[in-house]
């Protein structure tokens, strides 16, 4: 192993023959998709990792980013989602308990749900982690691919030959990688002649990585918890103490005990005085 | 007995808890899908709308009135706490009970005690439930254990008595961050969040919203108690907190309007559409009309008046978690997801069964003011005493059961799975012509054949609903896989290299002054004359025009029927495996494998190991 691995797409090698579907499928042993409710258009589903979208005469394959700083990872509150250092982000379904914060927190919509099953995980592209590139072997993707439109390597090398192929080819590329920053980066990159807002879910993105949007507020967590304990029980003991003052200033003057407002201590009194 | 007003009430209830109970049950028999309108796009709903968000905000008046009450030593809200504290165990008791149809693997939810990620703000939210649940069942069970005479209950509740205010303490720090870090969730959804309601200031936002709601909350609970068993309202009190509430509202206000401002997206406000309208509608009714009607001392002190307010700043403090929680997602993600009538239902019914579980209490237990609702209850329940009251109560719950379940859609009942049914025998009978593959080139389709041959309930789905994108129905390759191949019948270094002898290369190549092309090159059938069988259906085209060889799809569409035929039954060879060259020359081409097409255009000889895959693999 060299450095994090990741997978490089280019849009204008791509004729659309949906191998990589056909080779995902088979390399992950993946079933067959019903015409279900809540499947979206784009092809994925829970039994189908990776996609090709149809655009102005272009193929974009869809699969999941695997982001360097995944937003899912960040989210599952179990740990079921990690980032290995090979690259890819994995999903052990032993741990999750099905919340689904992973599918609402992903920027580009990836994760999918077992709706039908009563028993339902989420499913997503692990770039064939546990089968193949733990052992150095490439996913079925890209091996399945013919015209070399989508490949496997490491990460750093990707970007090189993406340049590269900018460089050496004006006019044909948009001249950004789409992957190099978007979300401070991930480890699917694409080249391509068009923007590639079709591969993202929702409002723009910028390059902030997703989750150190949730980590400024998380931060605050133990500070607030301590403060506002120390707060409240300084609030209470000063109060205590003057009330406490008064009522031995009333009990020596023969006046009834008031509370802090001034009002009679009136009201709720149960049977024996005492209160939850 | 009199209370017709309970009577009805507490008979809807019953009903609305029967209909969630037999929603539950198909809701765990045959998953999600079937039975609510998520969808990958929007995989949380109504369920963690209003449950949970929902539920977690109606439950902000007990930390509230706790604070109120023991750290600032408000004596006089004493009457209204122990309510407030019970809403407050009973909406985080509905939390979890929403969170337990929404969870997907809800069996698995201790998962969040032994597997941490404190990164994740969903667990710091599960963490706070758990222990602020623990501390409010703590803090209200003192009101149980009074009524009882047992030593050892009596013991726990001297023990829990002493604790009060430390655990009060331990309640408003937890819940401080409950309601807050329940903004917080929706700081990693940029993209999905409208920019009107996505800020970084979400959490803030939901903590100073949700004390507006607690204090609006334990207002209409103390309006509406009032109401249902006929007694006096405690107008006096309840100003008071609506003081406090109209100065809360007023700073939220400021604070949303501020922090708008400051990202430069106020102008948008006004620009209509959805998102910008949706936006006008929540202040104007969580903030805006309640608090001038809190802020006006005439109206703040008539009952009709302040029940308004605080019914609206509870809607609407509700209604803010809703947009967040998915109305303001619509236009970015565009999403049309409808929560379906049995999402709310078991949402109506979790709620309904709080709502029975506070009566009961209210009725046997020193929770209002004025002692047990019901006089000559205050003691713990006597099985033979309420039996008629169970059974009205059975009966509306049966009821409700009954006819939700007779409401349910049939995938709830029967599951998801598509069923083989009924269909209209294709148009031409049961053999066709069809262009499988849209190339202008049409088969004979036997579809009689393939249905009998594809087994399961989902068989036409195996053909009919593959669901690829701008597909309409699956193409013959997805089965016959080796129709589309490239053409690469031809192995010219095997022909090399059996040629060698004799005229070598001159023996296709006419002339090897010219171009090695096709024009000049000879056909195949005319030394591979028998390639084509006699019967075959379909002639590939003839010499001279044939290319270097019939492409792959030509050679099937000739070739199959008549093997077909012939091998009719044979299991080894029948389709779609037949479709491999190496049924015929075995030994000489390799079966296609998808993940290494390549291998197929080396010739393989026992010295030549086929090559590994992308070398960049390795």
């Amino acid at each position: 192993m060299s450095g994090p691995k990741g997978i490089l797409t280019d849009v204008t090698k791509c004729i659309g023959c949906e191998r990589c579907v056909q080779s995902c499928r088979m390399a992950n042993d993946l079933g067959t998709v019903l015409p279900f409710r809540w499947l979206l258009d784009d092809g994925l589903s829970a039994v189908r990792w990776c996609s090709v979208l149809r655009k102005d005469g272009k193929f974009v394959r869809k699969q999941c980013m695997h982001c360097l700083q995944p937003a899912c990872v960040s989210a599952c509150p179990v740990g079921a989602l990690q980032k290995t250092a090979e690259g890819p982000v994995i999903y052990d379904s032993d741990k999750c308990l099905g919340c689904r914060y992973c599918m609402m927190s992903c920027p580009f919509g990836i994760p999918r749900y077992d709706w039908e099953s009563a028993v339902p995980y989420v499913r997503k592209c692990q770039m064939c982690y546990q089968g193949r590139v733990s052992k150095g072997v490439q996913p079925g993707c890209t091996a399945g691919c013919p015209t070399g439109a989508t490949i496997f390597g490491d990460r750093e090398d990707l970007l090189v030959e993406a340049k590269k192929r900018i460089a050496d080819n004006p006019g044909r590329y948009l001249p950004t990688v789409f992957g190099e920053s978007e979300v401070a980066g991930t480890s699917v990159l694409y080249l391509a002649p068009m923007q590639l807002d079709l591969l993202t879910l929702g409002n723009k993105l910028d390059e902030r990585p997703m989750p150190g949007r949730t980590a400024t507020a998380m931060s605050a967590v133990p500070p607030v918890f301590v403060g506002m304990g120390a707060l409240m029980t300084g609030i209470y003991w000063i109060i205590e103490r003057r009330m406490k003052a008064e009522r031995e200033r009333a009990a020596k003057n023969g006046t009834p005990p008031t509370d802090a407002h001034g009002h009679g201590a009136a009201g709720h009194h149960t049977h024996d005085g005492k209160e939850g | 007995m009199k209370m017709k007003r309970l009577k009805t009430v507490k008979s809807i209830l019953w009903a609305l808890v029967g209909a969630a109970f037999a929603i539950a049950v198909f809701r765990f028999w045959r998953g999600l899908g079937p039975t609510t309108a998520l969808t990958d796009l929007t995989p949380w709903g109504f369920w963690i709308g209003f449950d949970v968000m929902g539920g977690v905000a109606l439950a902000a008046g007990g930390f509230i009135i706790a604070a109120t009450v023991y750290i600032f030593h408000l004596e006089r809200y004493r009457p209204i706490l122990r309510p407030a504290v019970l809403t407050a165990f009973l909406g985080y008791s509905a939390v979890v009970v929403g969170l337990m149809f929404d969870l997907g693997l809800p069996w698995d939810i201790w998962h969040m005690i032994v597997f941490w990620n404190p990164h994740s703000p969903l667990f710091e939210v599960g963490w706070c439930v758990m222990l602020y649940l623990t501390v409010l069942l703590l803090e209200f069970l003192p009101v149980i254990l009074e009524m009882s005479k047992h030593p050892v209950l009596a013991a726990v509740y001297h023990v829990l008595h002493k604790f009060t205010v430390p655990l009060v303490i331990l309640g408003i720090m937890l819940s401080s961050l409950h309601q807050s870090s329940l903004g917080s969730l929706f700081l990693i959804m940029p993209h999905r969040l409208d920019p009107l309601w996505y800020t970084p200031i979400l959490p803030i936002l939901f903590f100073v919203s949700a004390v507006a709601l607690g204090l609006m909350m334990v207002t209409t609970e103390s309006l509406f108690s009032a109401w249902l068993y006929e007694e006096e309202y405690e107008l006096d009190l309840l100003q008071g907190l609506g003081r406090v509430a109209a100065g809360v509202l007023w700073f939220y206000l400021a604070l949303r309007l501020g922090d708008l401002a400051a990202r430069g997206v106020l102008p948008h406000v006004l620009d209509g559409g959805f998102g910008p309208n949706l936006f006008l509608v929540e202040i104007l009714w969580s903030v805006l009309i309640p608090a001038t009607l809190l802020t006006i001392p005439a109206t703040r002190k008539r009952m009709k008046t302040l029940a308004i307010a605080a019914g609206m700043t509870v809607s609407g403090m509700v209604f803010y978690r809703i947009d967040v929680g998915g109305l303001a997602m619509i236009e970015s993600t565009g999403t049309r997801y409808v929560p379906s009538w049995t999402e709310l239902t078991v949402s109506f019914g979790i709620v309904a069964g709080a709502a029975l579980v506070f009566f009961w209490i209210a009725e046997h237990f020193h929770l209002m003011h004025g002692g047990p609702m019901i006089k000559g209850r205050e003691r713990l329940p006597d099985v033979t005493n309420f039996r008629p009251r169970l059974i009205r109560g059975a009966v509306m719950f049966v009821s409700g059961a009954a006819l939700a379940t007779a409401l349910l859609p049939n995938a709830a009942i029967d599951g998801w799975p598509v069923v083989a049914q009924t269909v209209h025998r294709p148009g031409y009978g049961d053999v066709m012509i069809l262009d499988g593959n849209r190339n202008d080139k049409g088969v004979r389709f036997d579809h009689k054949m393939h249905a009998d041959i594809v087994e399961g309930d989902d068989k036409c789905a195996y053909c009919h609903h593959m669901v690829k994108p701008g597909a309409r129905a699956t193409g013959c390759s997805e089965c016959h896989k080796d129709e589309h191949l490239p053409t690469s019948i031809f192995d010219h270094r095997l022909h090399q290299e059996l040629l060698a002898q004799g005229p070598g290369c001159l023996t296709c190549h006419e002339d090897t002054s010219k171009p090695k092309d096709l024009e000049h090159s000879k056909p195949c059938l005319d030394c591979h004359s028998s390639m084509i069988p006699a019967g075959a259906a379909f002639k590939p085209r003839e010499s001279p025009n044939i290319g270097l060889a019939p492409g792959y799809m030509d050679a099937m569409h000739g070739l199959c029927l008549r093997c077909h035929t012939e091998q009719d039954g044979n299991s080894s060879t029948d389709a779609p495996t037949l479709a491999r060259c190496s049924t015929c020359h075995s030994g000489v081409v390799k079966p296609f494998d998808p993940l290494h097409p390549d291998q197929r255009l080396a010739a393989p000889k026992k010295d030549d190991a086929p090559k590994g895959d992308d070398p960049k693999a390795e």
